[in-house]
């Protein structure tokens, strides 16, 4: 290893670095630097990353800065950045006090980034579980609300049988395959029953990350017990991560023959189900955990055509569903009170006084319905192409129509929040942070909708 | 040709206004109002020299012009482009949709007190819809346009509009959303099938699919396009959205956006399937003429003034339908000239109502009753466009009602013709019986005997529409001049696999279009000019035939 290698994966040196300072010197700091560092080192690494050149060569053994991460690590940092944006004056006002919130941020951050630089089976596992054990933490962070404790206890029992799939699924690829190296790891012929095990039980565990239909169950409960920041989190990068994990494996063992059934039905039912259950929601927040649902049904859709096309669809659907939910859960955020703003109609009238935030949740839900010329539009457009390029146009017609099912839970958010006369009480101002990132998050749905240009090329190169 | 973008400076004029008022204060409705006004007029004179500089010597008759082509989404195997043009079909919806929008603005000044700003903001982003649908070649900037037409109309409906304004708002977003999204699989479908490269549509004018592909991707087309019209039994959401959107959304909604669907026809679904085309005409005339009557009939026992206006728009569309089927020189002018009429006189009528409920906040009819005396301005004005409606001699209803029954009555669909003429006599029944019980009668109501005539304002909107309303009726040569040898393009490409096959037959024939023509071929009488009026190589047509009442010797060739 030399210090050009250590370069290479200068994005997880500052994250894991960050962190620890901020768990260090926290009590010694106020809990707006604390935020100020995070942000920073988020939005360095993210920056690093995107300004690198891939390597060829690993930087330490089982870390390599691969094309894929150059893409990936910028759409985690996002996140996190905005995360803690969000999250100074939503937990001044909840009373979550201390440097934990930042630091854990942080540690999700650093696990984010060593996921897509993995070269072995082991690392690509222990940052998979990384991640999630960071957001066991954050999702139960608010000790004032009793569901965010069962949220957290939910999500750490589900968790962790996912996570048992998981392992047992790598480790019949690894027996299937004879290598826990990346790489070099080519599935033999004759073990092809082997690896088509593991790849199920992969798949089960990765249902419940992605939470697909049937392994969605935990989904309404943990989004809603968590704090709106958390969930804003939770909700973007543990799926875009579950979801670049199956990317690295197809990459590798391409079993698709016997992977299109299972992941058929996964998709299709959590397209249908998923829009469904939102249309009965009353809760905004399981309402997006629902929609959520389907929206990784109509990714699994993209990963199912199984071909170059697909996966860039799978990219870009992951920066765009990012950049949506984290307006989404944002504005969510952002417009609580003393409490959260539970019920979609709790929203009315705001988009008229609070004609930022209404702006960006309409927005937000504008995009999520997959309306043009927002990010969600084209990122929908690519999965649909793909998909029907792939010759499932049965498959495709079910999610676009359950997509056209999903405007009215959508629209109906934006009606509360122009078409009803406000109740609600008054929000108070938005706070510079908060601005900041809800103006971000709204910036990257309008220019990846107008022109994904720039964006495709990343992915072009990414997939090489 | 022309070095200056000038689509682009049009489409986007409106979309720079909107960002302009952005900045304004949001209680300074003068101000707001005077910028979206200004803007909209600005629009309207930036598209004026499309009418001169269209068809200029030396440029591509009847093809399209102004083109703008800039690389847009470019990524491994995508191509999409920001391709932009106009040809002669184009051409009058572009300046229909910038002349009515100063109108709609105008109409605005004292109907909408509250969210101005918000108002002001959503009609400009309509018409940056608007035209975008109207000028994209290519057709994935085509949905794009196509579906950010939703969102302001969806806002309009549910903040300005009625009582029921949510439900109003929420089944047109639906209903049009469900439709387009079942468009957009078939336009991938499309893409694949003319093997990459981008979405050109002037590509897609040069593939020859299979059949049973080319039907299931019209049904795609056509059910997106018959949702937009709409056509009957797609119509449902279109009563609704009219009733409750304030007026300036109906008039829009009535005068442009429903000629998103007619020229989605025109432009994408006939000629770019022409087999499944010609295989389904028998049923899109059926249901546009089912659509003539019912409307007509459900129009007449309306009690609302704006939901009878809303039903004779599905009428007159089914009109407009069955003039493009005909799918003859005649028939389509008529039919295009008929979306341009119904955009000026629907647009008037719905302003009408507007004037009326402004005073009165009603729009039932027995609550009126005995208004010209009261107000004789307006009871001309609103006679004018009765007339108009009602396709009287000398005012545009006729021009474009004629030649459309003219067109269809001489191609194959005969029959459809000879059913919708009833709609022509319904239509003045429920009108008249309308303005009767509006406007004579005793004055009853003592709340209607204080009423007030039509202020300066309110004239000021009414007259270009009204003068509009003479001039089509008059002499609508030059427009049927420009549109015609873009028609001619269409049917000939519409009928492409029917000329490779007769490829004997010189020029556009006048021939009922598909398979089902030979049989009545012989019928029709043979050699019927096809009204080409403005086409000198029209041989057939008799010299000396004047363009400007096209409608006219035909007549009397027909007898």
């Amino acid at each position: 290893m030399t210090i050009s290698d250590l370069y290479t994966i200068m994005p997880i040196v500052i994250t894991a670095g960050a962190a620890l300072f901020v768990l260090l010197c926290g009590p010694m700091l106020l809990s707006a630097s604390l935020t100020a560092i995070g942000v920073t080192a988020s939005a360095a690494a993210g920056l690093w990353a995107a300004l690198g050149t891939p390597a060829s060569t690993q930087a330490v053994s089982g870390l390599c800065f691969t094309p894929l991460a150059r893409f990936l690590i910028p759409v985690f940092c996002f996140a996190a950045a905005v995360t803690l944006l969000l999250s100074h004056s939503y937990n001044e006002r909840r009373g979550i006090k201390g440097e934990e919130f930042p630091a854990t941020v942080l540690f999700a951050l650093f696990a984010l980034c060593v996921l897509p630089c993995a070269t072995n089976m082991l690392i690509l596992f222990l940052a998979l579980e990384s991640v999630s054990f960071a957001f066991y933490i954050l999702v139960s962070m608010d000790l004032n609300r009793a569901e965010s404790g069962e949220a957290g206890l939910k999500y750490l029992l589900m968790g962790a049988v996912a996570a048992a799939f998981t392992a047992f699924g790598f480790a019949l690829l690894f027996t299937g395959s004879g290598t826990l190296q990346l790489s070099g790891a080519l599935a033999r012929p004759d073990n092809r029953a082997i690896i088509s095990a593991g790849w199920g039980v992969i798949l089960v565990g990765m249902a419940f990350k992605l939470s697909l239909v049937p392994g969605h169950l935990w989904t309404p409960d943990v989004y809603q017990g968590a704090p709106a920041p958390v969930s804003a989190f939770l909700s973007t990068s543990s799926k875009v991560a579950a979801a670049a994990l199956l990317l690295i494996l197809l990459a590798l063992f391409p079993p698709m023959p016997e992977l299109r059934v299972p992941l058929a039905a996964l998709s299709v039912l959590s397209m249908v189900l998923g829009n469904l259950a939102a249309l009965l929601q009353q809760n905004i927040k399981r309402m997006l955990a629902y929609s959520s649902v389907a929206h990784m049904g109509y990714l699994s859709l993209a990963l199912l055509s199984g071909s170059r096309d697909g996966y860039a669809a799978v990219l870009l659907y992951g920066a765009v569903y990012t950049a949506m939910n984290l307006a989404a859960f944002g504005a969510i955020s952002s417009l609580s009170i003393d409490e959260e703003r539970e019920l979609v109609t709790d929203y009315a009238g705001l988009g008229f006084t609070a004609p930022l935030r209404g702006g960006v949740l309409a927005l937000a839900m504008i995009s999520l319905a997959g309306i043009p010329p927002t990010a969600g539009f084209i990122g929908k457009f690519f999965i649909f192409y793909s998909a029907i390029k792939g010759g499932s146009i049965a498959l495709a017609i079910i999610g676009i129509l359950s997509a056209a099912a999903s405007a009215y839970f959508y629209l109906r958010v934006v009606a509360q929040l122009y078409m009803h006369r406000s109740q609600a009480p008054a929000p108070r101002a938005v706070s510079l942070a908060e601005g900041l990132a809800l103006c971000l998050a709204s910036a990257m749905i309008l220019v990846i909708g107008v022109y994904p240009g720039p964006l495709l090329k990343a992915i072009d190169t990414a997939l090489q | 040709m022309n070095q200056l973008p000038l689509l682009s400076i049009l489409t986007f004029t409106p979309l720079i206004g909107a960002i302009l008022l952005l900045f304004v204060n949001k209680n300074s409705h003068g101000v707001l109002r005077t910028i979206a006004m200004a803007v909209t007029v600005v629009t309207f004179v930036l598209s004026l020299p499309l009418i001169t500089g269209y068809n200029a010597p030396g440029s591509d008759i009847g093809g399209f012009q102004y083109l703008e082509n800039i690389p847009w989404i470019a990524a491994g195997p995508f191509q999409m482009s920001y391709h932009l043009g106009i040809d002669g079909i184009s051409l009058w919806l572009v300046i229909l949709t910038t002349f009515i929008m100063p109108i709609a603005v105008l109409s605005t000044y004292t109907a909408v007190e509250e969210k101005v700003k918000e108002y002001m903001i959503c009609l400009l982003l309509l018409e940056v819809g608007m035209i975008g649908t109207f000028i994209s070649l290519d057709l994935f900037l085509f949905y794009i346009f196509w579906e950010i037409m939703l969102i302001p109309m969806y806002f309009m409906i549910g903040i300005w509009g009625g009582k029921n304004r949510i439900y109003a708002a929420v089944k047109f977003f639906i209903y049009t959303a469900v439709g387009s999204l079942l468009m957009l699989v078939a336009l991938i479908v499309l893409y694949f099938k003319a093997g990459g490269g981008d979405f050109s549509i002037l590509r897609f004018y040069q593939l020859h699919l299979d059949p049973t592909t080319q039907m299931w991707m019209f049904l795609a087309f056509a059910l997106a396009f018959a949702i937009k019209v709409p056509m009957f039994p797609l119509h449902t959401w279109l009563p609704d959205a009219h009733t409750e959107a304030p007026t300036a959304g109906s008039v829009i909604l009535a005068a442009v956006m429903l000629k998103c669907g007619t020229y989605g026809y025109v432009r994408f679904a006939m000629p770019l399937f022409p087999e499944a085309n010609a295989q389904f005409t028998p049923l899109i005339a059926t249901l546009s003429v089912i659509g003539i009557i019912y409307a007509s009939l459900v129009a007449m026992v309306q009690q609302d003034v704006k939901k009878l206006v809303a039903y004779s728009s599905v009428a007159h569309l089914g009109f407009v339908m069955l003039g493009v089927y005909a799918l003859n020189q005649q028939g389509v002018t008529g039919g295009m000239l008929q979306m341009l009429n119904h955009g000026v006189s629907t647009g008037a009528l719905f302003l009408i109502v507007g004037f009326i409920y402004e005073r009165r906040h009603t729009r039932l009819i027995t609550d009126f009753g005995g208004l010209a005396k009261q107000m004789p301005v307006f009871a001309t004005m609103f006679m004018i466009v009765t007339f108009s409606s009602i396709g009287l001699p000398g005012t545009n209803g006729f021009v474009g009602e004629f030649l459309v029954l003219l067109g269809s009555f001489e191609s194959n669909l005969r029959w459809y013709a000879i059913i919708a003429t009833s709609g022509v006599i319904l239509s003045a029944v429920y009108m008249l019986w309308m303005f009767q019980r509006v406007m004579f009668g005793e004055l009853k109501n003592p709340k209607n005997q204080t009423l007030k005539d039509l202020n300066a304002r309110e004239v000021a909107i009414m007259l270009p529409l009204i003068f509009l309303i003479f001039f089509l009726g008059i002499y609508p040569r030059p427009i049927i001049d420009s549109m015609a040898p873009s028609i001619d393009k269409m049917i000939a490409q519409t009928k492409v696999q029917k000329q490779v096959a007769e490829a004997a037959v010189p020029a556009v024939p006048a021939l009922p279009p598909g398979h089902m023509a030979v049989p009545e071929a012989g019928a029709a009488p043979a050699g019927m000019p096809a009204g080409h009026p403005a086409m000198p190589e029209a041989g057939a047509a008799p010299a000396g035939m004047p363009a400007g009442h096209p409608a006219i010797p035909a007549n009397n060739e027909a007898k």
